[in-house]
């Protein structure tokens, strides 16, 4: 190629002063000339301002698929990340509990058909998955959390109820598989929420793993009297929590876990930091 | 000479390779040029570097994009304009998408030079308005499809035609 342009071309360019005519000229022989490609004038300290963006997304882990899902979904970038990072979304954690849910179906395919064991799994799933959904030594962002401008109660919140949400979809979606699928396939719904908002409560006094190690203990509890003062074939109807009359106490419960949460904010806030 | 190609060539092979050098590199080559050609075009400085931001990891994403036919720096432009048409439409339009360079007027000496450089052509072209100008930028030397450019320039593809044509009538009668 024998045309040129000249450093001075190339400067008039650069400044916006070249006429229409030779900036297409200057344009059209850069895109294939390296050595006039390397004589434009260049601004270092806003190439590399640019080329530290273009470091900052290339070395950037790729965003996990649930967090891609819930940008679908209409969730802002920052709350996505925060609920993504939570241990009991990740997918490891779901196909744990998938897995759980297949071993009770399968269990509650006895001569009965009787729902029972998964009717006593199935509330218990929730509650770890909200027991692990925030705290030292669980969230892996916990000291981001921590330091981050946001009150913890809501993202203790937020955090909860998505995987309180996810895990009881999951179990929903399990209970279809029950031989046989009636009102008393759902008897598991409101212990699970009772459990759950009384972890959270207690969450304000011990740390929340503590919590649900207590209510899941007192939750057998529960199921162990049910069973020792039972009489007659194991039902639905054995455990006292699944009868209609004390379906009212559990959500009673699960209010009273609300409202204690509701009062004691502020101390889970303290505690927290 | 035309060692450039080549070089940009092995440079995006070694890119597809996860050499991060080689983006740099490239990176080195292309990125001037690419910010002054896409500053002629917008005049909001933080959307262009955001563009040239945002071309650069694409580069780096999909180098298998290149499909080795032309020039490497071309298949860069191509990328870099979409880019600023996606932006410019993600983002209210400011002010004219265009710098114009008509606050600096030639002298007439400078007229006389480029008459005997260019011929009647680049008389013709400059002759043109901004508005008809801006449209055979983008279309012919952009190579934007009518709706691109119109996307580009904020008018209706029908427009881009009618000035494209009217443009056209007005070089060929510079040129007579």
């Amino acid at each position: 190629m024998s045309w040129h342009a000249e450093d001075e071309l190339l400067q008039r360019y650069a400044s916006g002063a070249l006429d229409a005519a030779n900036s297409f000229s200057v344009e059209a022989h850069i895109l294939a000339c390296d050595d006039c490609r390397m004589r434009v004038p260049r601004d270092t300290t806003r190439l590399d301002a640019i080329w530290n963006g273009v470091r900052g997304s290339i070395s950037a882990p790729a965003t996990r698929f649930t967090e891609r899902l819930m940008r679908v979904l209409g969730i802002n970038a920052h709350t996505a990340r925060l609920l993504a990072a939570t241990p009991a979304l990740s997918t490891s954690w779901l196909a744990g509990i998938a897995a759980t849910l297949a071993f009770i179906i399968l269990a509650s395919h006895n001569k009965s058909g009787d729902p029972l064991p998964f009717l006593l799994v199935a509330p218990v799933l929730p509650l770890a998955g909200v027991a692990t959904a925030y705290g030292r030594g669980v969230d892996p962002t916990y000291e981001i959390g921590a330091s981050a401008p946001m009150r913890g109660l809501r993202l203790l919140m937020i955090r909860s109820l998505a995987v309180f949400v996810t895990t009881s979809a999951l179990a929903v979606a399990a209970s279809f598989a029950l031989p046989r699928v009636d009102l008393n396939a759902a008897a598991w719904i409101l212990p699970a929420v009772a459990l759950a908002t009384v972890c959270l409560a207690l969450s304000t006094w011990l740390s929340p793993l503590r919590s649900a190690v207590i209510v899941a203990l007192a939750w057998m509890a529960v199921v162990i009297v049910s069973l020792a003062v039972a009489t007659g074939p194991l039902r639905v109807q054995t455990i006292a929590a699944f009868r209609e009359g004390e379906q009212a106490w559990l959500a009673a419960t699960a209010l009273l876990g609300v409202l204690v949460l509701v009062v004691r904010r502020n101390h889970f806030e303290r505690m927290d930091r | 000479m035309n060692r450039g190609a080549g070089d940009d060539r092995e440079l995006l092979a070694a890119l597809a390779a996860g050499e991060e050098a080689a983006l740099r590199a490239l990176y080195d080559r292309h990125a001037p040029w690419l910010i002054l050609r896409l500053a002629r075009r917008c005049s909001d400085r933080d959307v262009v570097d955001e563009v040239v931001q945002d071309t650069f990891v694409a580069i780096w994403r999909k180098p298998g994009a290149y499909d080795g036919r032309g020039e490497v720096g071309a298949w860069i432009w191509g990328i870099g304009i979409r880019r600023l048409i996606d932006a410019l439409r993600r983002r209210p339009r400011r002010a004219p998408a265009f710098t114009r360079e008509s606050d600096v007027a030639p002298s007439a000496e400078e007229m006389v030079l480029l008459g005997v450089e260019h011929g009647d052509l680049a008389g013709a072209m400059n002759q043109l308005s901004p508005e008809l100008r801006e449209v055979v930028q983008a279309t012919v030397l952009d190579g934007l499809t009518t709706r691109e450019a119109g996307r580009l320039l904020g008018i209706p593809a029908g427009t881009v035609k009618t000035r494209m044509m009217r443009a056209k009538a007005q070089l060929r009668e510079g040129l007579i």
